[in-house]
Formats: C-alpha cells, structure tokens, sequence
C-alpha cells in the first residue's frame, strides 16, 4: 500500500489492515452527521427561495455547496488529526468543518448570517474561519493551498509536529496555486498534506474534458512526493491520511491523496444539472448507506444502534439550527466593523 | 591623521576605475569608528565605506568623478 | 492630524544613510528584538533584494529568517498569510508591484479579507514589501506605482515612505501593526548608486528606534500660496519646484502624505483651507485613483475652501512608454508639477 515517491496506487477496501470497531462506528457518525445537517441546510435554504428561485432570497440566501456523497474524504482526513491541526477547505466546506470539530453553532449562526457566528455574519458560509481548530475555507480555487503552507511553516518553526490539511477539487488542480503550493511545500519539506477532491465534474465541466492526465495523484511525481489516489470508501481514506499525516508528522514532508468520491446533488443548489449523464449512477454511489451495510454486516453496528446514530445527528443538527434562528441578525450599522484589527 | 582609500572591489583588475557614488558625510563632519562614509562603485558592485578611525573627515574625491582603487578618497584627522 | 517636521527632533542621535540602508536598518532592529519577525521573497538571500531591501540581513540573522523563494507568488504570499494567522510575522517582499497580476487573490481576497470574514477572530500581521515606480527606462511592465489599486481594495493598509527616516519609521509600524500592510518603496528614493542621483535619498535618519505612525501625512515644507499634495518620489520633485518658486516670492506648501491606507484626509482639507489651491501630484495612472480621491476628500466636505479648480499632475491613462523622452513625458516630473502650480495660481496665460 505504501506508495514509492511519486507512483500512484488505486486503494481498494480490501487490503486496509483491520480498523477498530470503535473507531469505525465513529466514522460512520461523523458521516451521517455530516449528511445529515446537509440535509438540514439544504432544507432551510430553499424553504423561502420562491416563488421560483430567487437567490437572495431568504434566511440562507446566495449560494450554497453542499457535501453530499463526499462524507469519506471529510471522515477519512480529519480522523488522525486534532484541533491543533489546520485545515483549509474549498467553497464546499461544511463536512470538513464538521469532521474537523467545528462548533456547530457557531458554524450554523454562520451560515445563516447571524451575529452569534463564526464571522459575526461576515464571511458566510464559503468563508468560515474557526481559530480554535484552525479551519479556515475560502471561495477561490485552489487558493486555500498557499496559507496552509504557512500554517505549517509556523507549526514546524515551533518545533511542534502539527500538520496542515489542504483540500480542494480535481478542477483546481489544473491552478497555478495548486502546482505552486506543491512545489514550495516539497522544496521545503513542509508537514502539509495535500487533498484532492476527485467529484468528478467542475461545476459543469467533467475531469477528462479538463485535466491532461488521467489522476491528479500522478502530478505528485513532478514535485517529489508521494501521490495516492483512493476510492469513496471511508476506511482507504483514513489508511492513506494516517500514512500521510504521519510522514508529515516525522518531517518527512508533503503528500498527495487524491480521492475519486461523488457529488450527489447540484455544484450549487438551484444547479438543475443538465449537463450531467451520471446522476443515477450517482445516487447509487452513496458512500453512507455502503458503508453502513458494511458495519451492519460484520457487526460493530446493528438496527438499534444506526436508529440511535441518526437520533442523535438530527438532534444536534436541529439545535444548530434552531439557535441560528434564534440569534440576532447583525446591526447595520456595524456594517464596517472589523477591516481593520 | 589616516587615509581613507577606495576599497579594491575588482580583484582581477587591480586598476579599476570606479566612482564614489554617495558621501554620507560633508566635507568637515565628526566621524566616528564604524560610521558608514560613502557608498561606492566599480562597474555593477557596490559597496560601503567604514570608517576604522576617528576624527574629522575631509573629502578629497568628488561624488561622480572618476577615481582609481586603492587611490585615497578621503582623510579622517 | 499633521506634523510639521522640517527637521527631525534635535533629541534622537541622527546621522546621513540612504533610504535603502534605513529600511534596512528597520528590518534589521526589529528582527532583534522580536524571534516572529522574518523576511521572505526573491532574491533578498545572498543578493540583498533587487533593489537594496535587505543587504546585509541574510550575514546577521541567517537562511531561516532571510530565505530566498522560488518564482511562486501566490504560494510564498499565501505562505506568509499562513504564518501570520499561525502568530509569526512575515515580511514578504513582491519585487516589483507591477508583478501584483500573478499573485492578487491571494493578496486582496486573502491577505485583505480574512480578518474581516472572520468577523475580527482572525489576524494577518503581514507586511507585504514592494518596488514600484519609473523613470529609467524599464517598459511599461516594470515601471507601475499601483498604489491606488491597492488602496482601492478595501484591508490593507498602504504606506509609501519618501524620505530615509520614513522609510524606517513606517517599516517599524508595519510590522508591528497586527493588520496587512503593504509597504511600497519607490526604486528612485531609495539611494541607488545605480540610478541616476537623488540628493533627497539621503538624509537624517534617527540611530535608534524610530516609529512613524501609519495615517499621518507631514507638511514637509509650508507655504501660503498653494499645497502641493503628494507621496513618494514626486516629494521630490514637488520640493525642487518649491525651491524654485520661492525666489519668485510664490510660496508652496509640500504635503507627503505618507500614508494612503488610511488617509490623512484632514490633512488634505487643512491644506488646503489654508491656501485655497490645491495640485495633487501622483505617479500612478490617473484616472480611478489616488488623485481623484485626494480631491474629493476636500469636495466630499467643503469644495468653497478652493479658490480655484484643483490640477491633478499623474501618469496619464496609457501604460508607460519605453524611450526616454515618452517615458519621461508621462511621468509627473519637476516641469509638469511647475506648470500645474503657475496653473492653480492663475499664471498662465
């Protein structure tokens, strides 16, 4: 499974060394809690859009990337991590800021422009910043890779083994920022660890229409590192993120994972997909419900214990909700607050 | 009474001819050990002109005219 | 508010260095003292910066805090956003402003914005260094200001030192301001033995610490008859016209502003409540700038203070020519800035 520098594999489930019972059942959490507020969000953003669609409209308005199908890659990622691990994200950032442990209530009164939020309101919900877990997103692609690069830098002039996590989509590996980053972080041996998003479709425009190369985890052969493209499956993610971290960790540098997962619903919401020739094909590439059949059947989780995983989700995901509507819509006047410290 | 000299910036042409580009000091200024007195120039290198002593300086070279290496571009009394 | 300070204070020891040394210096004594400090960008290793920015610095404080980067602005300019989210504080140097097209996401939707989406949880102590400004015959693509267009982009502060003890004045409050700084040197104040003489880029400088506060411009020169108001390098030029004018009995106020983020808008109005004539030089492009606002801080509050319509002396809309004599013709030169005063004074025929 460990990759040469350079060489890319395609990892499968079957040849990950056996996982524990508790930490898959936390896995399959952090996904169902990830689908589920997605679900949430999706709900309240288009509750008061009509008639019709209109964007601005509402109490989530402008536009909105949702997660759905891609729960492994933000399960799989931020397991070995902690909090003292930074993590940027792209325009679609809530399972990541959810794996990573971002307060949901906070992240919520965020996304629904309250002054209780992360950004008292002003970022939204491409632009969420939490310094306690160092999480920060941003809605230019490819452009979180470069401040990761500090984020690490920074760690490792402390001298502590912190890691950053930098994440984006196959469509942003075609970047000048992408390439940069991956030179400058190999060059300078930095504990990052590079996450491509493999969704398949840059908005409208499918992978092979765009990039030269079949898998962006070959691209890590031209800066030096290792290059690892993996499938949807929660298990390959966290086995290639452990190893990732770790090399990190030691001082060893940058690495590529690239994995190959599905955006089950629109770029953005109000995105009819006419483009799209694989949408059936893609609802039956959910990860979770897999995933779920895979733990039912060895075992680590039964009827009870899925219905009491789903309980629980709705439960948090309702109270986030619930004190983002409930908290107080930002004073106008304090509209210039905050350009400068 | 000590000469301050233009230092040898071209070692394969001892004769070089270079220019000091900048006097920080004015003709009659204290100077003291370590103060930086001129800035000069030998084709595209530059460099800075420490004084070793102290006292008072006078300059003997003009900003821009032509001067030798080696040759005395100022004194420090 | 403005300081007028003709002379520096008699009290802080000062001796004659160039502009280059003293923001060298700056660099050199804030890095002593605080271990965050570092300062990153092309060839300011062994080389000391294209233009002087850091000669010297890599012998004293070593590759870990002076290092040397690839060609890769939006990456090294992210990694210092990076690093200063993380608690350093990282001077980055852009070698030319002109080069800002490479790399300005990182600069105006990063750099410039996160503090604020943040909601202020959020801090960039960054100082973003750069080389900007014409007038040796370096094309069209080596010879902006740009400063406006920084300016124009809302979290940043912009600050633009004239004079040797600005230069490390503002160099000291950059880097001690928890906010993004960009800090612009204009090549021609800098005191390089290979550009053409500028007596101006030696001058006093204070031994020891020196802070200028960022947002205070300096009436370098006062005059009854008309205000010259201006930044970097036309400074310059603005005091040799003033010097000029004076033995025609014409009196000129010079106000380098100093700062354009924020702006010392109190100034401009101060001025100008005092003479009634304003011209504004700036050696960035025209229209859409610096210029166009330094006015407008006057109309925005009270256009009766002028007695005559302002006359704003910059580059006009057109990139900047090649030869000597078309390039020198855009640029706001002594000339131009003299004809704009006769102009506001009502001198021409």
């Amino acid at each position: 499974m460990t990759t040469t520098t350079g060489a890319s594999v395609d990892a499968g489930s079957s040849t990950q060394p056996a996982l524990q019972p508790e930490l898959r059942r936390a896995l399959y959490e952090t996904m169902v809690l990830s689908r589920t507020y997605e679900e949430a969000i999706l709900r309240e953003y288009h509750a008061d859009k009509g008639p019709g669609f209109d964007i601005g409209k509402g109490l989530v308005p402008g536009e909105m990337h949702l997660s759905a199908g891609q729960e492994p890659v933000a399960a799989g990622i931020c397991a070995p991590l902690t909090t003292d691990d930074a993590v940027t994200a792209t325009h679609r950032p809530h399972h990541l800021a959810i794996a990573h442990g971002v307060d949901l209530r906070a992240m919520t009164a965020e996304i629904f422009g309250r002054a209780t939020g992360l950004g008292h309101g002003r970022g939204g919900h491409m632009h969420l910043f939490d310094p306690q877990t160092h999480f920060s997103c941003s809605g230019i692609i490819a452009e979180g890779y470069p401040p990761a690069l500090g984020q690490a830098f920074a760690f490792r002039r402390a001298g502590t083994d912190r890691v950053a996590v930098a994440v984006t989509g196959e469509g942003a590996a075609n970047q000048g920022a992408f390439h940069e980053s991956l030179n400058l972080a190999a060059r300078w041996r930095l504990p990052v660890v590079f996450v491509v998003e493999d969704n398949d479709w840059a908005i409208s425009v499918p992978r092979d229409a765009a990039t030269a190369i079949a898998s962006n985890a070959d691209r890590a052969a031209a800066y030096g590192i290792p290059g690892e493209r993996v499938g949807n499956d929660v298990e390959a993610v966290y086995a290639a993120a452990s190893r990732a971290v770790a090399r990190a960790r030691a001082g060893d540098g940058p690495s590529l994972i690239e994995v190959h997962t599905v955006r089950l619903w629109g770029h953005f919401e109000g995105d009819a997909q006419g483009y799209r020739d694989d949408l059936e094909s893609a609802a039956e590439r959910d990860p979770i419900p897999a995933y779920e059949a895979t733990l039912l059947a060895d075992g680590v989780l039964d009827d009870a214990a899925v219905a009491a995983v789903r309980e629980e989700a709705s439960a948090l995901v309702e109270e986030a909700v619930a004190y983002a509507k409930e908290s107080p819509i930002p004073d106008p006047a304090t509209a210039t607050a905050y350009a400068f410290a | 009474m000590s000469d301050v000299l233009f230092p040898e910036l071209s070692k394969e042409e001892p004769g070089a001819v270079g220019v000091v580009a900048t006097w920080f000091l004015r003709d009659g200024d204290r100077v003291r050990v370590d103060d930086v007195i001129a800035e000069v120039q030998v084709d595209k290198v530059a460099a800075d002109v420490v004084a070793t002593s102290a006292g008072t300086i006078r300059l003997v070279v003009e900003e821009g005219a032509e001067v030798r290496q080696g040759a005395v571009i100022a004194t420090i009394g | 508010m403005t300081l007028t300070n003709q002379e520096l204070p008699a009290g802080p020891e000062t001796r004659r260095i160039s502009t280059s040394k003293a923001m060298v210096e700056a660099l050199a004594q804030v890095m002593e003292s605080d271990e965050r400090v570092f300062y990153m960008g092309e060839d300011v290793g062994a080389y000391g910066g294209i233009f002087s920015s850091t000669t010297g610095l890599l012998d004293r404080f070593g590759p870990d805090r002076i290092i040397d980067t690839p060609i890769s602005e939006t990456a090294f300019i992210g990694l210092g956003i990076g690093a200063a989210v993380e608690g350093l504080r990282p001077v980055v140097e852009l070698m030319f402003a002109d080069f800002m097209g490479v790399c300005l996401d990182q600069i105006y939707n990063h750099m410039a914005k996160i503090h604020f989406e943040s909601g202020g949880n959020v801090k960039v102590p960054m100082v973003l260094t750069m080389a900007a400004g014409g007038g040796y015959s370096d094309g069209a693509q080596h010879s902006q200001c740009l400063w406006g267009t920084f300016a124009h982009l809302p979290g940043m502060k912009v600050v633009v030192p004239s004079s040797p003890a600005d230069a490390k004045g503002l160099m000291t409050a950059a880097i001690r301001d928890d906010n993004p700084v960009v800090y612009v040197f204009h090549k021609g104040v800098m005191g390089l033995p290979w550009m053409a003489k500028n007596e101006r880029a030696i001058d006093e400088v204070p031994v020891g610490e020196h802070v200028v506060p960022i947002g205070v411009a300096n009436v370098v020169r006062a005059g009854d008859d008309v205000s010259v108001v201006t930044i970097s390098r036309s400074v310059h030029h603005a005091l040799d016209v003033a010097d000029r004018l004076a033995g025609e009995g014409i009196g000129v106020e010079v106000v380098d502003l100093r700062s354009l983020v924020p702006l010392d808008r109190q100034a401009v109005l101060s001025t100008v409540a005092k003479t009634g004539r304003l011209v504004v030089v700036d050696e960035d492009y025209l229209s859409f700038g610096m210029s166009g606002e330094v006015v407008a801080s006057v109309t925005d509050v009270d256009p009766s203070l002028f007695s005559a319509p302002p006359v704003r002396v910059a580059v006009p809309d057109v990139p900047i020519p090649y030869a000597h004599a078309l390039e020198q013709a855009v640029l706001p030169g002594s000339e131009r800035i003299e004809a704009a005063v006769r102009r506001v004074l009502g001198l021409t025929g």
